[in-house]
């Protein structure tokens, strides 16, 4: 067996919710790291470098905000960076902490960060300020809108009704109320998510995430030091990003260079790990899937990206339960991103998620039998993609 | 060297300051993609992955890497993004590329100047219940760790200004023309002790010695260490008198390279001179001069441009100040030095420099390179 893969040998998750009023910010940081730190049953001593995971400052109003978190994570003279892809940052900070590892210079990363979205005023006025100030800020953008155009496109392509998208809120409530950790485990109904208000259509309330406060952390380790220290792991096994183009223009209109129905740098970025993973048939191999979907019609997308379903198929196929808990390939077991959304670890949980389940500590929304997973995160104007395979 | 492939810098585009109107960032960022690229004889398609480095609030972006996608090469192409500082991409793109899961890395880091009021920005990075009140920006913080400094060593006033002046000759000869201008006073700094900012853009590629070798590639730097360390944020909790972060950054970058004797081993330096005092803190956190022998070394020009080991031949951040990307050009000023194609300030003989980068308030976040112009042989 080679000794130079990357394992997980910690996660760290808090109960996410709407406000964390007993905690700071960097509170939040350090809670998830102790957490972290204690299930890898490691010592700050032990830890090389830290890549600290925060999306955009102003989400929590203050510039360069990873300063503050450099105590949370006990970084103080060791080395220390940080990532922002946007949504995907979280996956993206697990990919920098396995580059630390996999060139050979460190045995030992962490990765942390919190958000407290549901304490920044209101998100979307933050978002909106992603965009170009000349021509798309102003419409005005927010991610909502920018996603619903999303979801009309795959209308038109492929059928998706507003009941098929309320289904996979029911679907993704219904494995969250499983899930200690996630921020929304109220059951609903089809008729209770098509009866929510609209926030742009055809995107309804219940077809969104939530607004989430919350901290995440992992411990990474070279297979050497997991060998040597006799340390139980999960394994990453492949891993990639890929991105579209900043304009939302480009991605619609008659020649557009990928139909934003679809996730066309999700699939690139799926292709290569999967490449790297020697994942050649995605529908049989992967047993379990945390795909980053903060509204309820990207996830059909991104289950197409996955290359979990043919374009389009993955209506029909959540329909007939195939990606439930309990079904052929779970997808969100968790409850996903659309039932907790605390930004900057967003996708890092995602990555936890599927570490939990190959490593069969789920807990009551453990897929049965689930070896090898896959997770996703989405970051920008549904710009930036990070992919990762993770394994038992 | 612990990588299991190691990286060489093989192309730099370092942007002087840059005044121009007609060009937006967006084509700032792509002329100087393309300037690296060209210096290293490549082209994008041979780019299998991009690090790029900004500030939101200096960009008055919420994202600001999603601009840049394009101007970069970045569509359809595994891009990572970090805000913490410019040193931080070339040092992911190094990691990246000593994976061996990538040929190449393109780095790319830019700081502009349009936002209403720079020390603004600033402020928002201060914590918003006890330093961002003070108000505290970074030219408060270079202030306090000057007044620590001059409380601390007697006739320390004089050295910085002997290194200032040093930096201000060497710019004088690597960018003609280029002459910072003056920043405003803040007790104990005189006006004049730092420069304003001003627009700039960096770019690097770094590949793999297959990759390389493949090529047939002759310029090259090559990674032969690199640390990186950070302090804690709230001044209270540090020393400013001391760069602790910055020998722990150096020790890393030492250990990987096999260097021992730096003021020996190393033929160029380059610092974030964003004070000069930042420079002589360097100096002692490097391993290149003690403080109790500052005096001696500076007086006798032993860092100066004809000197034993000189520092800042680019003339440092004195010459030109964009202050975000201040990190990853003293990067690139020392793969030009080892690659032999810096120009007018070109040191001759140059085998091995190393570069410091320092960012955040009073130099929150240290970083440190070694460059080599030899290939490490494994044995």
């Amino acid at each position: 067996m080679s000794t130079d893969r990357v394992g997980i040998i910690g996660i760290g998750q808090s109960r996410f919710t709407a406000r964390r009023d007993d905690a700071s910010y960097p509170d939040l940081v350090r809670e998830a790291v102790v957490l972290a730190m204690n299930d890898a049953k490691l010592g700050f001593d032990d830890i090389e470098a830290v890549v600290y995971s925060l999306s955009p400052d102003a989400m929590v109003g203050i510039g360069n905000a990873e300063r503050l978190g450099v105590e949370a994570v006990g970084a103080r003279n060791k080395r220390f960076l940080r990532i922002n892809t946007g949504g995907a940052t979280g996956i993206s900070s697990v990919a920098a902490a396995y580059y630390h590892i996999a060139s050979g210079v460190c045995d030992v990363v962490l990765t942390a960060g919190a958000d407290k979205v549901g304490e920044c005023g209101d998100s979307q006025t933050v978002l909106n300020k992603i965009w170009d100030p000349t021509y798309e800020r102003q419409l005005p953008l927010g991610t909502i809108n920018m996603l619903g155009m999303s979801a009309i496109r795959y209308m038109d392509r492929y059928g998706m009704t507003e009941e098929d998208m309320a289904r996979v809120t029911v679907k993704n409530r219904r494995q969250a109320s499983l899930n200690p950790n996630a921020h929304l485990r109220k059951v609903v109904t089809i008729d209770e998510v098509l009866a929510s208000r609209y926030i742009a259509w055809p995107i309804k309330l219940m077809d969104c995430c939530p607004q989430s406060s919350g901290g995440g952390a992992l411990v990474l380790a070279s297979e050497r030091y997991i060998k040597q220290h006799n340390l139980d792991a999960v394994w990453i096994t492949g891993l990639a990003h890929c991105s579209e183009s900043y304009w939302l223009g480009d991605r619609m209109g008659k020649n557009p260079a990928a139909d934003h129905a679809d996730a066309f740098a999700l699939g690139r970025s799926f292709q290569r790990a999967y490449k790297m993973a020697g994942i050649t048939n995605p529908g049989e191999q992967v047993h379990v899937a945390e795909l980053y979907a903060p509204f309820s019609n990207t996830e059909y997308h991104s289950i197409d990206a996955a290359g979990l379903a043919k374009p389009g198929e993955s209506i029909a196929m959540l329909r007939e339960g195939q990606f439930e808990l309990g079904g052929r390939l779970p997808v969100n077991a968790s409850g996903g991103t659309l039932c907790t959304n605390a930004i900057a670890v967003t996708a890092m949980i995602r990555v936890a998620e599927v570490a939990l389940q190959v490593w069969g500590r789920a807990g009551g929304h453990q897929a049965k039998g689930a070896r090898v997973g896959i997770a996703s995160g989405n970051g920008g104007d549904h710009q930036f993609f990070g992919t990762m395979v993770i394994e038992a | 060297m612990p990588y299991k492939v190691q990286p060489g810098v093989i192309g730099c585009a370092i942007r002087p300051a840059i005044a121009a109107r007609d060009r937006s960032l967006e084509e700032i960022i792509y002329d100087t993609t393309q300037q690296a690229l060209a210096d290293a004889g490549l082209t994008i398609d041979d780019i299998d992955g991009i690090i790029v480095a900004s500030n939101d609030q200096l960009d008055g972006r919420a994202i600001s890497v999603m601009m840049a996608s394009g101007a970069v090469g970045g569509v359809d192409r595994d891009i990572l993004s970090t805000p913490s500082g410019s040193e931080h991409a070339f040092i992911l793109g190094a990691l990246r590329v000593a994976t061996g899961q990538f040929q190449t890395q393109l780095v790319v880091a830019w700081s502009p100047t349009e936002a209403s009021s720079i020390q603004e920005v600033e402020r928002l990075g201060a914590d918003p219940y006890f330093h961002r009140a003070l108000p505290l920006d970074e030219l408060s913080a270079h202030a306090l760790q000057a007044s620590v400094l001059e409380q601390k060593i007697h006739g320390v006033r004089d050295l910085a200004d002997t290194v200032l002046a040093k930096n201000r000759r060497h710019g004088e000869i690597a960018y003609p023309g280029e002459h910072g201008q003056p920043g405003p006073a803040r007790w104990p700094l005189a006006a004049g002790t730092t420069t304003r900012p001003v627009t700039g853009c960096v770019a690097m590629v770094l590949a793999t010695s297959d990759f390389i070798a493949k090529r047939g590639l002759t310029d090259v730097a090559w990674v032969r260490g690199m640390g990186w360390a950070t302090e804690p944020s709230f001044l209270g909790d540090r020393d400013l008198s001391a760069a602790p972060a910055l020998a722990a950054a150096a020790l890393q970058a030492y250990q990987e390279a096999g260097i021992t004797d730096p003021m020996a081993q190393l033929d160029v330096v380059e610092v974030t001179d964003a004070t000069p005092y930042a420079e002589l803190l360097a100096y002692e956190a490097l391993g290149l001069c003690d403080r109790n022998d500052w005096a001696a070394r500076v007086g006798d020009g032993t860092f100066a441009h004809d000197g034993k080991l000189p520092v800042n031949l680019s003339g440092g951040v004195q010459t030109f100040n964009p202050v975000f990307c201040t990190g990853l050009i003293r990067f690139a000023e020392i793969a030009n030095q080892v690659r032999g194609r810096a120009g007018a300030h070109q040191h001759p003989n140059t085998n091995n420099g190393l570069a410091q980068a320092g960012s955040g308030f009073a130099m929150q976040y240290q970083a440190a390179i070694v460059l080599g112009r030899e290939k490490e042989v494994r044995t």
